[in-house]
C-alpha cells in the first residue's frame, strides 16, 4: 500500500504555498522618499521633454522654414509637457495604489 | 585625499588618444570599468553554472535565485509572453546591478553615475519597445498615444501622450544617474569632513560623527543600489507589457 500519492499532493500544496509567499514578498515595498523622488523626476522630466521639444519646433522652423515663431512653440509646449507630467504622476499614483492594494489583500 | 567630492565623476584618458571621425573615443577609466562591469557578470554566471548539480550549491543556488527573480518580475508586469525578453531584461538588470555594486568599492568608478551610459540604456530600452511594438501591431502601435476621448479633446490629447512617452527617456535615466550621482557625492562630501575635522586639532574627536554618518550612509547606498537595478528592470518590462498588449490589458 504505497502512501506516495497523498503525501505528493500535499508536498505540492506546500511547494505552491511557498512560492506564493515568496512572490508577495518579492514585490518590493516602495519607500515614501522613493515615491516623491519618482513624482518629482516624471513632473521635472516633462516639463524638459516639453520645452526641449518646443524650443526644437521653434528652432526648426526658423532656420528652415524662415517662420519665426520663437517664442511661442516653447510657450505651447512647455504647458503640453507640464500636462504631460500631471498624466505621468497620476498614472504612476495609480500604479502605486495598485500595488499596495494587492499587498494589502 | 581630495577634498573635490565631485572629482570622483572625472573621465580620465587610458593610454593613447583614439579619434574617429572627429569623435574622441579613447579607452579612459569608464571603458575600463564597464569592461570589468561585463567582466565580473560574465565570471559570476560562468563560476555558478561550470558545475551543475541537482541540488545546487552556494554558487548554482544564486545564480538560480537571480533567473527566478528576473523570471517572477517580467511575468507579474508583462506576463507570460514578456518571457521572450528575458535575456535582454536580464542583462540589463545586471549590468546595472553590478556597475551599481561595484561603484561602492572605494576607488572604484560607478559607470552609472554617467548621465550618458544611463541615457543610453534607457535609448535601447525605447527603441526595443518602439520596435516590438510596431512589429507586433504595425500601424495600430500608434493608437498607445490615442486614448479614449471626443475628437477635439485628441487634438490636445495626443501630443500630451506622445510628450509623455518621450519623457520616459528623460525621467528613467536621470532617476538612475540622480541616485547613483547624489549618494556618492554625498559619500564623498562626509568623508571630506572627515578628513578635514581630523586635521583640526583638538576638533579631530569630533570626526567621529561624520565618520558614523558614512557607515548609514554607505548601508543605505546599498539598499539604493539594488533598488535603482530593480527599478530599472520593472519599468523596463513596463513598458515592454505597454508595447506588447497596448493598453487595458493588465497582468
Amino acid at each position: 500500500m504505497p502512501p506516495e500519492p497523498d503525501d505528493l499532493k500535499r508536498l505540492g500544496e506546500r511547494i505552491d504555498e511557498a512560492k506564493r509567499q515568496r512572490r508577495e514578498q518579492t514585490a518590493s515595498p516602495p519607500t515614501p522618499f522613493g515615491i516623491a523622488l519618482r513624482f518629482g523626476t516624471e513632473m521635472i522630466a516633462a516639463l524638459a521633454v516639453g520645452g526641449g521639444l518646443g524650443w526644437g519646433i521653434d528652432w526648426a522652423l526658423g532656420h528652415w522654414a524662415g517662420v519665426q515663431s520663437r517664442p511661442w512653440g516653447m510657450v505651447v509646449f512647455v504647458v503640453l509637457g507640464a500636462a504631460a507630467g500631471i498624466r505621468n504622476v497620476m498614472r504612476a499614483a495609480t500604479e502605486i495604489n495598485a500595488s499596495q492594494a494587492s499587498k494589502e489583500k | 585625499m581630495a577634498m573635490n567630492p565631485m572629482e570622483q565623476f572625472e573621465i580620465h584618458r587610458i593610454g593613447p588618444a583614439v579619434h574617429l571621425f572627429g569623435y574622441d573615443v579613447s579607452f579612459t577609466n569608464q571603458s575600463l570599468f564597464m569592461c570589468i562591469v561585463v567582466g565580473a557578470v560574465t565570471l559570476f554566471f560562468a563560476m555558478a553554472v561550470s558545475r551543475t548539480k541537482l541540488v545546487p550549491g552556494r554558487m548554482q543556488s544564486m545564480a538560480e535565485i537571480s533567473y527566478e527573480f528576473v523570471a517572477n518580475m517580467i511575468r507579474s508586469t508583462a506576463g507570460d509572453d514578456g518571457l521572450a525578453f528575458f535575456p535582454f531584461v536580464f542583462s540589463i538588470f545586471f549590468f546595472v546591478l553590478f556597475s551599481n555594486f561595484l561603484g561602492l568599492i572605494p576607488f572604484a568608478f560607478t559607470v552609472t553615475s554617467q548621465i550618458i551610459v544611463t541615457f543610453a540604456l534607457t535609448a535601447l530600452v525605447m527603441l526595443t519597445v518602439v520596435l516590438v511594438g510596431f512589429a507586433k501591431h504595425g500601424i495600430g502601435f500608434l493608437k498607445l498615444f490615442v486614448p479614449k476621448a471626443p475628437l477635439l479633446l485628441l487634438i490636445l490629447l495626443v501630443p500630451i501622450e506622445i510628450i509623455s512617452f518621450l519623457t520616459r527617456l528623460v525621467s528613467l535615466s536621470v532617476r538612475l544617474f540622480a541616485n547613483m550621482l547624489a549618494g556618492h557625492t554625498m559619500l564623498a562630501v562626509f568623508a571630506g569632513f572627515v578628513v578635514a575635522l581630523g586635521a583640526a586639532g583638538w576638533l579631530a574627536p569630533v570626526a567621529i560623527g561624520p565618520m558614523l554618518m558614512i557607515v548609514f550612509i554607505g548601508a543605505l547606498e546599498m539598499l539604493v543600489a539594488f533598488l535603482q537595478a530593480y527599478v530599472f528592470a520593472v519599468l523596463t518590462c513596463i513598458y515592454l507589457n505597454e508595447a506588447l498588449h497596448l493598453h487595458g490589458e493588465h497582468h
